[in-house]
């Protein structure tokens, strides 16, 4: 009796374990993406001084490599050593850095053609050369492809690629494309194409779901060796064509590690700064204010792109503002924007959170030294002496409330046909936890009805527009304002009803603004016209309150001394690239670090 | 033939349970407007500057690709009879990944700590439950064990942080996060495990304790009903020893419905363990479920939580048949 | 016979101690009673103080000098937002109660109801309910709490809102509890006799059945206000509270979320730590309390 009872039972429990492994052995052939990718034959050992251990959160699906699997791949996690573009940009150096093409240059004065001329050493690592026909093959898939992320600027601009020869590539462009190179053929932070391999991606079914994995062939310095959950391994091949071709020394890391740090990102941050402390990484994703200050007080070791002094970090290209629909009320009037712009007390920012330095703003784009130089000219002083941008005046703000027909009511908001000023901030919260909560007492005390969004329905509601603000960044301008001002380009803004891209949100129409950028768009930044157009758009910026800027992006990086030197900082500027392991550049940081002679 | 109406109703009773679960789980994210596809290009939008003008275009594609833009009753048909095949479907935020993938990458690091954690905490709050309310057990360990039950103050949140900043930062003895030391391929010696082991015990100790003064608290309920019974009186009036009816009458008897506690203790841990796991940086199963949550991908909210729900029923449902093993008088039913 | 006139102090001595003193003499022997709700009354006086103390305005962001450790400016230190802990931790607390109490009731009078309807009057009715509460048992209640509080827009999230998500899957334990416990009683012996005395069906259940079920109705209404401020300090934690207010739970996940044991600033996650704690040991002992004065038998004689 009992037996047959106990029977059933564990035949039972049996049955739904092994269930789902009968299904999985049905769906293996059809899966893409290995369950973890283990080495063959076990790695052999690398002292420590060889070896570079990163902290990131690692987000990307197990086993993707292939730089055109849409919406897996990711360059930050490693992948930004596999793979390398026609050049690079060294943001604090403002120069170009020749890769995989020798030089890359428009040949007519309207920015309608250009001439790419490949290094003739560049390999991949099965050991064929780069050739004009991956350039070719890669342009015409963004063209081709729908899913890439720069399918529609090629579709804007690109008319033909033709490779003249091996080692040169040919472009026309439909219209004047003077910023073409930077923005698209250049990696540079998180921006850029890189070149693919013609041969590997033509044999793929759906390059968009090809994962890649170890095999796909690469020109970049590292191997994928290992990927699990808990961390990804690279090896430094030694037949790297940059080493022959004269362009970099053969790299004294011999091997990356990025550990996966997973929950701890975030809401856990100092227990990753303490595994700074101990020394268990070289660097890692970017620290708060407050938390970098004690790990470089705790270990001295550990440095940051400032030294030891306050920011602790270099300026990022992603100033933050608060955004809002243009087209709804309350926001479509001017005057309810300038009010709420008058109630942030920017001082108040820097002291209570950054200790006195200075990182509140207002620009739309970050101050690159090419950047600072169009801030200080004349003509867009007198602008920010005209709007005033960065006021905080409480009085001015109300005054400007009951010029618009608001009142306040019994809990100090402002209120007109019985409706409060929405004023709650979408936001992130990896990001802004520390602003945020800020800024709602601030808007409170100006009496617009605020309060915090941290939730998974933040991007949405920016996107669909939603009644509140959006507090996110501008990724846009580097070298010059052309691409922050087009944000606002009144082509680019979608009616409400439909969903608004990136950056997108302002929904901002205005002839007159649209009109300066068409005069800007086919000039070089150092055209006068352009500059003078450049600086009336701004006004317009300040004066119509597009959005309210609100803080400069710093990446405080933490550097650890213990093993590896030659970090990039304001007193190293080397080859001029920012700090971040994780961007494009990052190969070029972690290619030029130096052992520190610790065992 | 009794025997076999147990079954079939037990089988109904674990369908209705995996019918109940999938509904909850299927309707509740999509009453939302939002939309995972979204969240991912959002996030690489926001970390990697990747934001294509034709952003609308794409989402739209791989959200006909899902099949995600049919009629809702429809996607809720086709759900359910892909839930029967155990087929959760692909990963909307880690494509090409499949949910089962991402189970299956992630189960082998929590499966140790969630059932060896269940076990333990099991046993040694019942026992201590038991002795609290054993007034016949020395009053040392009665007062040792009472003080147990605010533990269940200190939920695993809680225990997870105050160990990590007090045992980790502070005495620097056990490591600070990561399933194993850095570096290392995992490979099948017994530095490894070793290693793997010292990574897990502060989150082990974390969620037993945070979960033991449950045990202790529903133990003593139990122990103090059957304290007032007839046969344990009777034991004692027979004279038998302490220990005898401490552990034959009293503890035997006690423990019997706390068996079933057990499978639906197993769910509550995990839920714990998504926390847990988020402190100590473990890439379990919790941690896949808080990003899952985070970007509202709900193939993988639902794959998760039907797997648990499924796993505690079944185990529920396994228990029963173990009960006659334990207590004699169903046997004779 | 004549009868024996007492001398009138004896006849006082022999007078019943008042209803009070008969409770505190059984808070004695109850010591985990008496223990918790000592310690909840602590409590209670606290946040009745606090919040006539100190202007609940200063519970929020940049209310006062930020990141300061507790000094007698500012007994329970501030946070980084510039929040007065004191202030916080009170009205934290008021509000915890708030959720704690009303999801508590609403879950135990659903129980109530649906407990009594499904005992008292069987049949199809008690197999159905009977039969939802043990299919939704497995289901992992805390998760779906969490999925639904992260579906819900974040102005919805409110003090009342969340006490909702509590309560949702919540209900089962006491219904299931008060069903079997109306069963027990249905077939006792003063049921019958009310009945064929023809006391109707609601008569027999508001003055019958009801009061003996009183120590079973506390005990599962203090069980579901420790479930319902645990589950809603693990949403808070999780970042899943209303945000701006100061709720324990929430004032946890901001520390966290900027270090605050790293940067040194111990109070601010270790002061609703300790009030958490106290919270729910106390509702946990109680609970024990509670077990004893149910059980008849196991009552300790004085």
């Amino acid at each position: 009796m009992v037996k047959l009872k106990f029977l059933a039972g564990v035949l039972l429990a049996a049955a739904a374990a092994l269930a789902p492994v009968a299904v999985y052995a049905d769906d293996a052939a059809a899966t893409a993406a290995p369950a973890e990718i283990a080495p063959k034959t076990p790695l052999p050992d690398l002292p420590r001084n060889k070896q570079l251990i990163l902290g990131w959160s690692i987000a990307s699906p197990i086993g993707v490599t292939n730089p055109w699997a849409v919406p897996g791949y990711t360059h930050q996690e490693g992948n930004n050593l596999m793979f390398e573009p026609l050049q690079y940009y060294a943001i604090f150096a403002s120069k170009y850095i020749p890769w995989l093409a020798q030089s890359c240059e428009y040949t007519s004065k309207d920015f309608t053609s250009l001439e790419i001329k490949l290094n003739p050493k560049a390999k991949w690592s099965d050991g064929t050369p780069v050739t004009a026909d991956d350039v070719v093959y890669t342009f015409e898939g963004q063209m081709k492809n729908d899913k890439l992320p720069y399918h529609a600027d090629f579709v804007q601009y690109v008319d033909t690629v033709t490779a003249k020869d091996k080692e040169t590539v040919e472009v026309k462009f439909k219209i004047p494309a003077p910023r073409f190179k930077f923005e698209v053929l250049t990696l540079k932070f998180d921006t850029g194409i890189p070149i693919v391999q013609k041969a590997w991606e033509e044999k793929q079914k759906d390059v968009n779901a090809a994962a890649g994995g170890v095999d796909i062939p690469h020109s970049g310095p590292y191997d994928l060796v290992a990927w699990n959950a808990n961390q990804k391994i690279y090896n430094l091949r030694e037949d790297w064509w940059a080493i022959k071709a004269g362009l970099r020394k053969d790299p004294a890391v011999k091997r990356v590690v990025i550990v996966n740090l997973g929950g701890q990102v975030g809401q856990n941050m100092d227990t990753v700064a303490q595994r700074l402390v101990n020394n268990e990484m070289d660097s890692s994703l970017d620290m708060r204010a407050q938390v970098i200050g004690n790990i470089l007080a705790q270990n001295p070791k550990i440095t940051s792109w400032t030294g030891n002094k306050s920011p602790f970090g270099y300026r990022d290209w992603w100033p933050n503002s608060l955004w809002m629909n243009t087209t709804i009320a309350p926001y479509n009037d001017v005057r309810v924007r300038k009010a709420m712009s008058l109630s942030i007390n920017r001082d108040q920012i820097n002291d209570v959170l950054y200790d006195g330095a200075k990182v509140a703003t207002i620009y739309p784009f970050p101050l690159y030294p090419a950047l600072q130089k169009f801030a200080d000219s004349p003509a867009v002083k007198a602008e920010e002496a005209k709007y005033n941008p960065g006021e905080f005046d409480l009085d001015k703000s109300a005054k400007l409330m009951t010029d618009a027909g608001f009142t306040k009511n019994g809990d100090g908001l402002w209120e007109k046909d019985g409706k409060t000023v929405n004023a709650t901030i979408n936001g992130f919260e990896g990001i802004h936890s520390d602003i945020a909560p800020v800024l709602v007492e601030m808007l409170r005390n100006g009496g617009f009805d605020a309060a915090v969004n941290f939730g998974t329905d933040a991007q949405q509601n920016m996107n669909d527009g939603v009644p509140g603000l959006y507090m996110f960044g501008h990724g846009a301008s580097l070298l010059d304002p052309d691409a922050a001002l087009e944000l606002f380009d009144g082509k680019y803004s979608t009616p409400n009803g439909s969903a608004a891209g990136a950056g997108r949100w302002s929904r901002y129409k205005n002839p007159e603004y649209d009109k300066l950028l068409d005069e800007m768009a086919p000039l070089g930044a150092d055209d006068p016209k352009f500059q003078a157009d450049a600086a009336a758009a701004l006004g317009i910026y300040w004066r119509d309150v597009i959005d309210i800027p609100i803080i400069q992006w710093l990446h405080r990086i933490p550097y650890n001394n213990t093993y590896w030197t030659n970090w990039p900082s304001d007193t190293n500027v080397a080859d001029g690239e920012n700090g971040a392991f994780w961007a494009h550049t990052g190969m070029i940081e972690i290619t030029s670090l130096k052992p520190s002679g610790a065992k | 033939m009794a025997t076999f109406r147990l079954v079939v109703r037990r089988l109904l009773f674990l369908i209705f349970v995996i019918w109940a679960a999938s509904t909850i789980t299927f309707f509740i994210p999509r009453l939302s407007s939002r939309s995972a596809i979204r969240e991912r290009f959002a996030q690489l939008a926001r970390t990697g500057g990747f934001a294509p003008a034709d952003l609308e275009k794409i989402i739209a594609n791989m959200q006909h690709q899902f099949g995600l833009d049919q009629p809702l009753m429809q996607q809720y048909g086709e759900y359910l009879w892909n839930v029967v095949h155990l087929d959760f479907g692909y990963s909307l935020n880690k494509y090409p990944s499949t949910v089962l993938d991402l189970i299956s990458q992630a189960l082998p690091w929590s499966i140790g700590l969630i059932f060896v954690t269940t076990i333990l905490s099991f046993i040694i709050g019942n026992l201590l439950g038991a002795i609290a309310a054993w007034p016949k057990a020395p009053r040392w360990m009665r007062t040792v064990a009472t003080p147990f039950v605010l533990l269940t103050g200190v939920p695993p949140v809680l225990m997870g942080v105050l160990l990590l900043f007090f045992i980790g930062f502070k005495l620097k003895l056990l490591p600070l996060g990561g399933a194993y030391s850095i570096g290392i391929v995992p490979n099948w010696s017994w530095e490894f495990a070793l290693d793997m082991g010292m990574h897990q015990i502060l989150p082990a100790l974390a969620l037993i304790l945070g979960s033991v003064g449950g045990w202790v608290l529903s133990m003593r309920g139990m122990g103090v009903t059957i304290q007032g019974e007839d046969y344990v009186n009777f034991a004692e009036h027979k004279g038998l020893g302490g220990l005898t009816i401490f552990r034959d009458y009293y503890l035997r008897n006690a423990l019997l419905p706390q068996v079933t506690g057990f499978a639906l203790a197993l769910g509550t841990l995990v839920t714990s363990a998504i926390v847990v796991e988020g402190i100590f940086g473990l890439p379990g199963i919790g941690t896949v479920l808080q990003l899952a949550i985070q970007s509202n991908d709900f193939p993988v909210i639902y794959g998760i939580v039907l797997f648990i729900t499924i796993t505690v029923a079944t185990l529920m449902v396994a228990l029963e048949f173990v009960y006659p093993l334990l207590d004699p008088r169903i046997r004779k039913n | 016979m004549a009868t024996i006139a007492l001398a009138s102090g004896v006849e006082e001595r022999v007078q019943q101690p008042s209803q009070v003193t008969l409770f505190f003499r059984y808070l004695r022997r109850n010591k985990s009673l008496a223990i918790g709700l000592a310690v909840l009354l602590a409590l209670v006086l606290f946040t009745v103080i606090g919040l006539l103390v100190v202007s609940p305005k200063a519970a929020y962001p940049l209310a006062a000098m930020t990141k300061q450790p507790p000094s007698w400016k500012y007994p329970f230190g501030t946070d980084f937002f510039g929040r007065n802990l004191l202030a916080a931790m009170a009205v934290g607390l008021w509000q915890t109660a708030v959720i704690g109490v009303l999801a508590g009731a609403l879950g135990t009078l659903i129980g109530i109801i649906l407990g009594f309807i499904s005992a008292y009057f069987g049949g199809w009715l008690d197999n159905l309910i009977r039969g939802i509460c043990q299919v939704l048992t497995p289901i992992p209640v805390l998760l779906i709490q969490v999925v639904v509080a992260s579906t819900l827009d974040k102005r919805d999230v409110t003090i009342f809102t969340m006490a909702l998500i509590v309560v949702m899957l919540a209900w089962m334990w006491p219904t299931l509890v008060i069903r079997s416990q109306v069963l027990t009683m249905k077939e006792r012996q003063f049921v019958s006799v009310a009945k064929l005395s023809g006391v109707s069906d609601f008569g027999i259940i508001f003055k019958e059945i009801l009061p003996n079920l009183l120590p079973f109705i506390a005990a599962a209404f203090v069980g579901q206000v420790f479930s319902a401020v645990f589950a809603s300090f693990y949403l808070a934690v999780l970042g899943l509270g209303p945000l701006r207010e100061p709720l324990l739970g929430n004032i946890i996940w901001s520390a966290q979320g900027q270090g605050a044991f790293f940067n040194g600033w111990w109070w601010w996650p270790i002061e609703p730590a300790i009030a958490m704690i106290l919270i729910l040991g106390s509702l946990a002992l109680i609970i024990m309390g509670l077990d004893e004065l149910a059980n008849p038998r196991v009552r300790r004689s004085e």
